[in-house]
């Protein structure tokens, strides 16, 4: 890859260009979908991006010292982590993506979670604070099981390359994997029934209490570029290998929506669940089903 | 799986909201803006006093007086018009209309006091003159008020 392609890349599609708008189109459709299932017109097509600038043009409360600083960090190094995160992904196999792997991809997305983590604790609130520890304690159950899923994926298909895993058939296995992945989507969005680190009418939005103005719009829209992410991880793993470079972006594009449709229903549909019960599930029964499907890959890998 | 069911219902059974600038139709005792009739108001400032909003403001002056109401921070709670013995304040059965700059439905009246009427004998009170110059209450506004609380 060239360094045109490296930008085109990072900067248009599937960099910024195309991650800003899909971010604001994929919080808007599930804002709608779950408006629309709840007997509700729900917002208007432009208005994540109207909540956006108009965030932007707020004004934040002073905040003196080390714990000023940090909150204005916080939310500027989760976008750009979110966003290498979907600059990383191999949306054109023809071309292929950035030179990178599955666990740099993982490293990257793990990012915004450790920086709501701080960004929780720097604000100094108690609603943060508690969010915080919700979404430590919520990233150490889930994580486990993602981290599993994506080796499971890997040992059945022998690499860890972004590029190769787009371009090679799906094995069984890799399906478990991907299923495995679709059951930790939730929690890595914050979506019910796994919405405790921002739980609305129970401790206000948790880490992002005490964020408003321009820091606020930041971590939407790295809430947004996560969306992108994790839905568009699964999309590749899951997309059949095509070599029409417009047919691969639009199942792309055609099977993120799916999922962010998918997750919407299950937001709708079920309630939040206690911290205690969402650890107990993926610790228990997430957690065994991961770890057959590694033990399942390993085995057709050494039998081969 | 009653959830699924209720939500393709709903998905499919239309909105129950409105798109603004849409109103929703109200019955017939809702609760709107305060109505203020400067005819009737005698300046005892009660709906002041229970106001807990401080939406209304009363501001007494030599011979005059400025009864003010502000919208924006009205609960619609009803009290002003409940106390006020003068029957001067009254409520719309219609939403709020929508603005877009702060204090443009606010309102202000200056009104000039009245003179206080004229003492009469305990007799004279039941004279044709005597009974027109004292506000008879309503009595089916006194029934209404009677059978709110």
């Amino acid at each position: 890859m060239n360094l045109t392609t490296a930008l085109a890349r990072l900067l248009i599609f599937p960099g910024l260009l195309f991650a800003v708008p899909a971010a604001w189109f994929f919080l808007w459709v599930e804002r709608k979908a779950v408006a629309l299932m709840q007997g509700r017109i729900g917002p208007p097509f432009m208005q994540p991006f109207f909540d956006f600038i108009k965030l932007l043009g707020k004004s934040t409360p002073p905040r003196e010292g080390i714990a000023g600083l940090l909150m204005k960090a916080w939310p500027l190094i989760a976008v750009s982590s979110a966003a290498g995160a979907v600059a990383l992904l191999p949306v054109l196999p023809s071309y292929g993506g950035f030179e990178g792997d599955l666990i740099l991809l993982l490293a990257v997305l793990e990012i915004p979670s450790i920086c709501i983590i701080a960004a929780g604790f720097s604000s100094r609130s108690i609603f943060g604070e508690i969010g915080s520890a919700r979404e430590a304690v919520l990233s150490v159950s889930y994580n486990v099981v993602f981290l599993l899923a994506i080796v499971s994926i890997a040992a059945s298909q022998h690499t860890f390359r972004l590029e190769a895993l787009a371009a090679l058939p799906a094995s069984p296995l890799r399906w478990l994997g991907v299923l495995a992945l679709l059951v930790c989507l939730p929690a890595k969005l914050h979506l019910n029934p796994f919405s405790l680190p921002n739980a609305e009418q129970e401790i206000y939005s948790g880490p992002m209490t005490e964020y408003a103005g321009p820091e606020l719009a930041m971590w939407e829209l790295s809430h947004g570029l996560e969306w992108v992410a994790a839905t568009g991880l699964v999309a590749t793993l899951a997309a059949p290998h095509v070599t029409l470079w417009w047919l691969a972006g639009l199942i792309f594009v055609a099977l993120s929506f799916a999922i962010v449709l998918g997750l919407s229903v299950l937001a709708s549909a079920t309630a939040r669940l206690a911290i205690d019960t969402t650890v107990r599930f993926y610790w228990q029964c997430t957690l065994i089903f991961a770890v057959l499907a590694i033990s399942s890959a390993l085995f057709m890998r050494l039998k081969s | 799986m009653n959830i699924l069911v209720m939500l393709w219902k709903n998905l499919w059974g239309g909105s129950r909201t409105l798109a603004f600038p849409a109103r929703p139709n109200v019955t017939e005792r809702f609760r709107g803006l305060v109505q203020f009739d400067p005819k009737l108001c005698s300046g005892c400032a009660i709906c002041k006093f229970r106001c807990t909003s401080r939406a209304i403001e009363f501001k007494g002056g030599k011979g005059e007086f400025t009864w003010s109401y502000d919208p924006g921070q009205c609960t619609f709670c009803g009290r002003c018009v409940e106390g006020c013995k003068d029957h001067a304040l009254s409520q719309q059965s219609a939403c709020p209309p929508v603005y877009t700059t702060i204090g443009e439905l606010k309102t202000s009246h200056t009104i000039a006091r009245k003179p206080p009427a004229a003492k009469t004998a305990p007799a004279a009170a039941t004279s044709p003159i005597a009974a027109t110059a004292t506000p008879v209450p309503n009595p089916a506004s006194t029934l209404a008020s009677g059978g709110a609380q």
